[in-house]
């Protein structure tokens, strides 16, 4: 009887102690989860949520800005910039100097950094957002203000002048940075890392220039020279969709994804001009319309003299690299004698083109793109064009790369070999068979003709300056200055195919 | 029989404990499934009063307290790189694991270990705030209040002698104040040369530890014994002021100290091109080392001679014998104008051997780039005399110190006394009336010294380093400190004028042995200048 009790009585207690022991565990389950949930929840608080917990005592020093501040980072930023700036230098120099020389102008033989250290102020970054647009991948975007006092001095050389430093001062970037960081499941979990500047808002690069024991008339033009130059390595190497993309680690990887590539093929024909504005004392305008999507890559089409109401009616094609953020640019000069001058600009956003649909356009034209610089509203005219877009398919894709490819390399070829001043020279070869136009022909500075201030009809290197001029928009203080020099005269060349030799 | 009725009664209970202990088990435990829900999180809006006062404690310490900063942008980085994170260091993790457990296996007859699921969970760390600490001290300092409280599932199944167990590790939850210091800062990526860690308070550490699917942790007691014994393990080894150091570069070559000297004797030239149109070239010689700011040696001119002798003899600070090069330029000098450069070399100082002498010589190129045709022209030569003297490990300067113990006074200090040193880091807000080109003029019992000057600046930064050799120790004494202008150009107006002074008495220093602080200027609107000073002792 004792047994059996004893027996009973002892199971019962064991299954009890199991029972208790099992509902302590889930207890203590459920206590750990519902702390987890809290520190989930309290890890990404929004306004909402912090009225709600707070009530009536919202702290006042809380705020929520779409770019969220970084007060600790700028503070030891700051501590660190000395150290940071000392260790930059080299850094920079290494990786800036070849890229002045891709971009460098044809009236520049040389252009270096003799002396660049960046100054005591640091910069500041405003906010930091980061989502994730694109499965695997995070986006950063860092409102990034500088207005530094870095000294540096370009050692610039030119035809038939001695180098003379330039010193670049008061220096002033503002900017969204983009950065994607692709991730990967192996240690350290990015695989590279993407570097572009947002184009919206346009970031702003301002400085002046200053000839170190001399004056920059020395070399006319070159302030100008320096402008382009700078304007186009911003828009064309860093200016989103461009982009700069570094892998990281050790493993090797495939990052022709993350990389800009050709898109589609816009094929657009600028048909006529209507109500031009008149330039000149005598007689009409001669107007000509440049146009382009990188500044790398333009089209020009023929003169039409002394016409207000031009009809060109010429056929181009021009690579798209990214229809969302990227714009068809078109300017209407008119040419003169001395400098060009422009009659408008306009824009046509590449987003709300249909692909493979013909469309025909009409835009009005503006004094600039740059709506807060328009003084004058009065009516520049209309341009009228036609475009078709096509997206590539892969094949497409690949052979425009190649042919891409091609023809930097090319450039690069006759740039040794001295047949045009500059990488940027050889416009309208790209992507049109067409015979673009080129003919754009520049101060004539690098052909070492030394006909300054108006190269008129200057052979040789024929930059594609004054094409470049056109394209000038980012920064506030440099497209205001008027370039004395550059003078897309002539169109001798005109059609005569990609080189201007 | 009432005893024997007892002892059956409690051998009885016995077993049906036991039975029952089992039946319980396998009645509430075993069937109960192991694997680990994500966790259902509603937004905290649709939650009710009752569950937000729970969560008040934990409330981010940027609603609390304005010192810390919200970083929500670190919080939604960290989210996005999760899975991947999670991924790549569970397979570091198990790769690691397996050549251990393969070699510990066969010492206890366990046929295998392995792990049957591993991942850390779908909810990341966390960042509750960071506060930063600006200190007058070459150093960074950051305190992230960091919370983790997941949802990670690590079962490890033994199998011995055809049974197998499990262990798992479920729903850890490590909150931390850890205190990250990054010093000292160098002028050389990535700033910085150590990081110290170390935990400002004893970490909370929270998990389920299931043995064949039965939590230990929630045996009454067991948790709060393992909880205290990680605290206390984890704190004797980490809490402030214990330290990580995690050492990220070598602090003396990322200072770039000199570690020794070239002497570079510079011989003669052979057979140099003509550059003048008149008469022969006037050649001398440039001396320079690569990545180094000092300004280049010259030779003197030999004028009107193609084959110049010159025989003399330079010493210059050698770096970083690794990755410097000597450059040599010969130019061609020129009453007017631009000097012509007549032809270099460059000469690697991997290629010497320390202490012996080697004789050089150097065809002249146009520029270093071997595949330039301009470079197949003679340009005659140039003969050298390398020797390269690396530091003995006893003349090295002492280690840059940063931890804050004051060096040892050097051998020859008088008894008693002691070496006084003024380091003159920086300034802030100086302003002139007419102009702002600062240094900083330092008098002690008499003597001068000056900083150099730096041009046009309001928050100059000399970092220059004074010292005195004193018989006593300066307890009496004041240092006084004036951050003077001088005018740029040459005038008679405003050549010089004060921005300002600062008296300091040493005795503190004596007594303290070492301070670093800034100091508001008198006679200045708003300026302050940051000294060190050291009181060296013997």
């Amino acid at each position: 009887m004792g047994l059996i009790s004893g027996i009973l009585m002892g199971m019962i207690t064991g299954i009890a102690l199991m029972a208790g022991w099992s509902r302590m565990m889930k207890y203590r389950s459920n206590k750990r989860i519902a702390k987890a949930v809290d520190i989930k929840l309290l890890g990404s608080l929004n306004r909402d949520d912090l009225k709600k917990i707070c009530g009536d005592n919202f702290p006042e020093w809380i705020s929520f800005p779409v770019y969220e501040q970084v007060k600790w980072l700028n503070k030891q930023l700051s501590k660190l910039w000395p150290f940071v700036a000392d260790a930059a230098t080299a850094i920079i120099k290494e990786s800036v100097e070849p890229l002045l020389e891709e971009y460098r102008p044809a009236g520049i033989t040389s252009m270096k950094f003799s002396k660049l250290s960046l100054g005591n102020v640091p910069p500041k970054i405003e906010g930091i957002r980061v989502q994730s647009l694109k499965e695997g991948q995070i986006t950063m975007d860092i409102d990034f203000r500088w207005g530094g006092d870095p000294s540096i001095i370009l050692g610039i050389e030119a035809a038939m002048v001695a180098s003379i430093p330039i010193q670049l001062k008061d220096l002033q970037v503002f900017t969204v940075i983009r950065v994607i960081f692709q991730l990967t499941d192996e240690i350290p979990c990015i695989s590279a890392v993407v570097v572009a500047l947002l184009s919206e808002p346009k970031p702003r690069i301002d400085y002046t220039l200053k000839a170190i024991g001399g004056s920059l008339t020395a070399i006319p033009g070159l302030s100008d020279m320096i402008d382009d130059t700078v304007h186009t390595i911003v828009t064309d190497m860093l200016q989103w969709p461009h982009r700069i993309v570094v892998p990281i680690g050790g493993v090797p990887v495939d990052t022709s994804d993350l990389e800009l590539k050709p898109q589609g093929k816009l094929t657009l024909t600028v048909v006529k001009a209507n109500d031009l504005k008149n330039m000149e004392m005598i007689g009409k305008s001669d107007p000509y319309v440049v146009v382009y999507i990188r500044p790398l890559f333009k089209v020009k089409t023929k003169v039409v003299d002394n016409n207000l109401n031009p009809v060109w009616d010429e056929t181009f094609e021009l690579i798209a690299e990214d229809k969302e953020t990227q714009s068809l640019i078109f300017e209407v000069f008119d040419q003169d004698i001395g400098q060009d001058k422009r009659l408008g600009i306009a824009k046509l956003p590449l987003r709300e083109l249909e692909a493979d649909t013909s469309k025909e356009i009409q835009l009005r034209l503006m004094p600039s793109l740059d709506m807060l610089k328009i003084k004058d509203k009065k009516d520049r005219g209309t341009i009228s064009i036609k475009v078709l877009y096509h997206d590539f398919n892969k094949e497409e894709q690949y052979q425009a790369l190649e042919d891409e490819k091609r023809i930097l390399e090319e450039r690069k070829k006759l740039k040794e070999a001295g047949v045009i001043g500059s990488t940027m020279d050889a416009v309208g070869a790209v992507g049109s068979g067409i015979g673009a136009g080129v003919g754009m022909v520049g101060t004539g500075l690098g052909a070492g003709v030394g006909i300054v201030g108006s190269g008129f009809g200057a052979v040789g290197s024929g930059l594609s300056k004054a094409g470049k001029f056109m394209g000038r928009s980012i920064t506030g203080q440099s497209s205001s200055k008027k370039s004395g020099t550059s003078t897309p005269v002539n169109s001798a060349q005109e059609n005569g195919g990609a080189k201007p030799l | 029989m009432g005893i024997v009725s007892t002892v059956l009664g409690f051998s009885g209970f016995g077993v049906g404990v036991s039975a029952g202990l089992v039946i319980g088990y396998y009645l509430f435990i075993f069937f109960q499934p192991t694997d680990v829900k994500d966790p259902v999180i509603r937004p905290l809006v649709e939650q009710d009063t009752k569950s937000l006062q729970r969560l008040l404690p934990e409330i981010p310490l940027w609603v609390k307290n304005p010192d810390y900063d919200r970083v929500d942008w670190l919080n939604k980085f960290l989210e996005y790189m999760w899975p991947y994170l999670d991924k790549a260091i569970c397979k570091t993790a198990k790769n690691i694991a397996k050549p251990i457990i393969a070699e510990q296996i066969p010492k206890y007859k366990i046929e295998s270990v392995e792990f049957e699921t591993l991942t850390l969970g779908s909810l990341p760390p966390t960042f509750h705030g960071m506060k930063v600490y600006v200190t007058d001290e070459k150093e960074l300092i950051m305190e992230p209040a960091f919370k983790w409280a997941g949802n990670p599932n690590v079962t490890v199944a033994v199998k011995a002698y055809g049974l197998k167990a499990t262990v798992q590790v479920v729903d850890l939850q490590v909150f931390a104040s850890p205190r990250i210091t990054l010093k000292p800062l160098v002028p050389s990526i990535p700033c910085f040369a150590n990081i110290f860690v170390s935990l400002m308070d004893k970490p909370h550490v929270d998990f389920g530890l299931k043995l064949l699917g039965a939590d230990l942790m929630s045996i009454p007691g067991v948790y709060r014994f393992v909880q205290e014994l990680i605290k206390d393990q984890v704190a004797n080894m980490y809490l402030w002021p214990k330290t990580l150091e995690v050492p990220v570069m070598d602090p003396a070559k990322a200072m770039k100290r000199p570690v020794g000297i070239l002497h570079v004797k510079v011989l003669r030239a052979m057979k140099l091109k003509k550059k003048d149109l008149m008469g022969a070239s006037d050649p001398y010689v440039k001396l320079k080392l690569t990545e180094d700011k000092l300004p280049s040696k010259k030779t003197v001119v030999k004028h009107k001679n193609l084959n110049p002798e010159w025989n003399q003899d330079f010493n210059i600070v050698v770096k970083d014998p690794e990755s410097q090069a000597l450059e040599l330029i010969v130019y061609d000098w020129e009453q007017v104008g631009k000097h012509d450069k007549m032809g270099m070399n460059v000469v690697s100082l991997k290629e010497l051997t320390a202490d012996e002498p080697k004789e050089l010589t150097l065809d002249l190129l146009k520029n270093m780039n071997p595949n330039d045709p301009v470079n197949e022209k003679s340009r005659g030569q140039l003969v050298v005399e390398l020797t390269y003297k690396p530091f003995k490990e006893e003349d090295m300067p002492k280690d840059f110190d940063e931890s804050g113990e004051v060096e040892k006074a050097p051998e020859g200090t008088p008894s008693g006394g002691g070496m006084l040193v003024i380091i003159v880091h920086e300034a802030q807000d100086v302003e002139g009336k007419h102009h702002t080109n600062p240094f900083a003029r330092i008098l002690f019992r008499g003597e001068e010294r000056k900083t150099k000057h730096v041009k046009k600046n309001r928050d100059p930064r000399w970092e220059e380093e004074f010292s005195f050799v004193l018989e006593e120790p300066p307890t009496n004494d004041r240092l006084h400190v004036e951050v003077l202008s001088s005018s740029s150009r040459i005038g008679i107006l405003h050549p010089r004028e004060s921005l300002g002074y600062i008296d300091i008495s040493l005795a503190d220093v004596v007594h303290n042995k070492r301070i670093n602080e800034k100091f508001h200027l008198i006679d200045s609107k708003n300026g302050r200048i940051q000294i060190e000073l050291q009181w060296r002792t013997s």
